[in-house]
């Protein structure tokens, strides 16, 4: 069945009455870890500097959280370049993460990151990110491939923003997932932003979503800023996936509160106030379903998950330069 | 009874005398048949069999799962294999023409070449990549090309050229068991040629290994693909007049077999090197400029390359001859290195 775009709106998980008020507490949880560690980052990049470019996500937080949270752990998932979130979400350490962007061996390509890096865990079904933008959507219908040949049900979220949506790889993967019903769920972070290019012009329609309906998929939007509503729709886009009837594409309207990355002065931005103060805050939406209490807990296990991790990496050795050697070949 | 068995063949203990192209196809199906993991893609691999016929009869035989027909996507195609090998599977891609390999430039250089690496060795990418190369006959600039040094070149990727039915076969059974991923580079030119190629379903070709295809004294030639039997047809005018050329395969450049290139050279004093690749920064540079460091002293002449002229390839099939090595034009630069 083909749908068109439609917006979706919280409902069920939000209901406290029906026991899903710990998925709130939960996305929660998540959403906070993830803050913790791009304000740490923030603040560490403006302190000590960086080996390289860091790809902010905050205030992208709810839609890492929510949509991974849709996600069963053996699924597949290639991750976008903004922020650490996703990768934590589906299971990674904040260890391994921050070991990763620091140049580290306790990080999960043994040091051979630093800067924006690629994140990897197979077992976790976290398989990567690309470097080149847009280049995720024909390897995820890859890994969706394998994923029906070897008789698993297990499904291949992408994620992708407004910018990479541009791509000629996001239209060659969406007519042959489509025609293949591949199990695939896209999830667009769109933040309105492609580096210093706006979204309405590089974008003849007010929405990625719209595009679907040529693919022959649904296409969902739902607010970015609310991880509940992204969890739902995920969480729906994974059914459909799982069951045999393909890909959805999920738009989630977020915003970017940093500049493309952490030091780019956004001189050509004229949208939001530059600062920490992040509009419609995932946080802030969050609480409204988590007892005040719970959240301010959660709130001080993040910043001390960070700060341990924090102190844990920067003491943690640096690779021997004989890893410029290992792994060109199996 | 599939259409690759009613195909054409003679058999005698063990042997078959098959063409290149169906060399290729036994070798993909016995792999698919051995292993449930390796499976297909490419346009117009299925129903129809491949524009170059290499893979009839897969389909009937492995279902649609498994030989996958895809619309025209060169990026999707190399992509979706290099995706699929780092899950599990063991994808076989095929694209029409080697020229198309730049159109999954990203797939082929920057995520098969390098995903393992970047992950530190988390992930693995046994995929091939099959691409019909060289001169076919009037098919035009933009589906002649001989681009196997733009591989040879990015770290990461192993490059095989077959030069005739049996290593074909062999190359790619063994291509399709290594782990790494692997370029194989099918002369178009070569797929109607056929071969005494072995039954045995474990026949397997090492990469890495140089086949000498010729002995001799007075020279030596490195050849590749399609240039492999005109170095030979030269090498026979060459040995008419007295003078014995010794004709070296290498069959694969990634890896490559250095040390019986250099073992002949020691021998022989003289080298050159032909390939149908343009001459210019070829894989003929390359093997060159490693005889000459290490075989300075023991080199009685300067090492020569022949290839391709600096140009496009006419679409005109006589004109396109004229940009590529002859049989003619090699025994000439033999003629001229031996007197050097």
């Amino acid at each position: 069945m083909v749908t068109s775009a439609g917006r979706k709106g919280p409902s069920a998980a939000r209901d406290k009455t029906s026991g899903e008020s710990s998925r709130a507490v939960q996305l929660y949880a998540m959403v906070a870890r993830i803050r913790a560690a791009e304000l740490a980052l923030q603040r560490h990049i403006a302190d000590h500097g960086f080996g390289g470019f860091w790809h902010p996500g905050l205030g992208q937080e709810g839609v890492q959280a929510g949509a991974v949270a849709g996600l069963r752990s053996d699924d597949y998932m290639f991750l976008a370049h903004r922020g650490l979130g996703y990768a934590l979400a589906k299971g990674m350490s904040m260890e391994s993460l921050l070991g990763d962007l620091f140049g580290r061996t306790i990080g999960s390509t043994g040091g051979k990151g630093g800067g924006t890096v690629h994140f990897c865990n197979p077992e976790l079904g976290v398989l990567g990110q690309g470097g080149t933008l847009g280049s995720s959507f024909v390897l995820g219908a890859g890994a969706a491939i394998s994923g029906q040949m070897l008789g698993t049900d297990r499904v291949c979220a992408i994620f992708f923003g407004d910018g990479a949506s541009s791509r000629g790889t996001w239209h060659e993967a969406a007519l042959q997932a489509s025609v293949w019903k591949l199990p695939i769920v896209w999830v667009c972070e769109n933040n309105g932003w492609a580096v210093s290019a706006r979204f309405s012009e590089q974008s003849p329609t007010e929405n990625i979503a719209d595009r679907a309906s040529a693919y022959g998929v649904p296409g969902v939007i739902v607010d970015g800023q609310d991880a509940l509503a992204v969890y739902e729709a995920v969480s729906e886009a994974v059914v459909r996936a799982r069951s045999g009837l393909g890909p959805t594409l999920v738009e989630a309207k977020t915003l970017r509160i940093r500049g493309h990355y952490e030091g780019d002065r956004q001189k050509y931005r004229d949208d939001i106030v530059l600062g920490l103060e992040v509009p419609r805050d995932p946080i802030d939406l969050l609480r409204r379903d988590v007892p005040a209490d719970v959240a301010d807990q959660l709130d001080e296990a993040a910043r001390l998950e960070v700060e341990n991790a924090f102190t844990l990496v920067l003491a943690s050795p640096r690779p021997d330069p004989s890893i410029i050697f290992k792994d060109v070949w199996t | 009874m599939t259409k690759q068995q009613e195909a054409p063949s003679t058999s005698t203990a063990g042997v078959s005398t098959i063409n290149y192209a169906m060399a290729i196809n036994h070798a993909m199906a016995e792999e698919m048949r051995r292993d449930s993991r390796v499976w297909l893609l490419g346009q117009d691999v299925g129903r129809m069999g491949g524009v170059f016929g290499v893979t009839r009869g897969l389909l009937d035989e492995f279902g649609p799962l498994r030989v996958r027909d895809t619309a025209i996507n060169e990026t999707f195609i190399v992509g979706a294999a290099a995706g699929a090998a780092m899950t599990g599977t063991i994808p076989i891609a095929e694209l029409q023409f080697a020229d198309f390999l730049l159109i999954a430039g990203d797939e082929i250089f920057g995520k098969l070449a390098k995903w393992r690496y970047m992950h530190g060795g988390q992930l693995s990418l046994p995929a091939v990549v099959r691409v019909p190369t060289g001169l076919l006959g009037g098919v035009g600039a933009e589906h002649s090309q001989s681009l196997e040094v733009f591989c040879m070149h990015v770290p990461g990727l192993k490059v095989v050229l077959p030069s005739n039915a049996a290593d074909a076969k062999g190359l790619l059974k063994t291509a399709i068991r290594d782990p790494n991923p692997v370029m194989f580079f099918e002369h178009k030119g070569l797929y109607r040629v056929k071969g005494e190629v072995p039954d045995d379903p474990e026949f397997l070709v090492p990469f890495g290994v140089a086949a000498i295809r010729r002995r001799g004294d007075a020279l030596t030639v490195v050849a590749t693909g399609m240039m492999v039997d005109r170095s030979l047809a030269a090498a026979e005018l060459l040995a008419s007049e007295g003078h014995e050329v010794e004709v070296i395969d290498p069959r694969t450049l990634v890896p490559l077999d250095m040390d019986t290139i250099l073992e002949s050279v020691q021998r022989t004093g003289r080298a050159m090197i032909v390939h149908e690749a343009v001459r210019t920064a070829g894989a003929g540079a390359e093997i060159a400029s490693r005889i000459n460091e290490e075989l300075f002293f023991a080199l009685d002449a300067p090492v020569w390359r022949l290839g391709a002229i600096d140009t496009p390839i006419p679409q005109d099939p006589e004109l396109e001859q004229l940009c590529i090595p002859q049989v003619a034009g090699i025994a000439k630069a033999m003629r001229g290195l031996i007197a050097l």
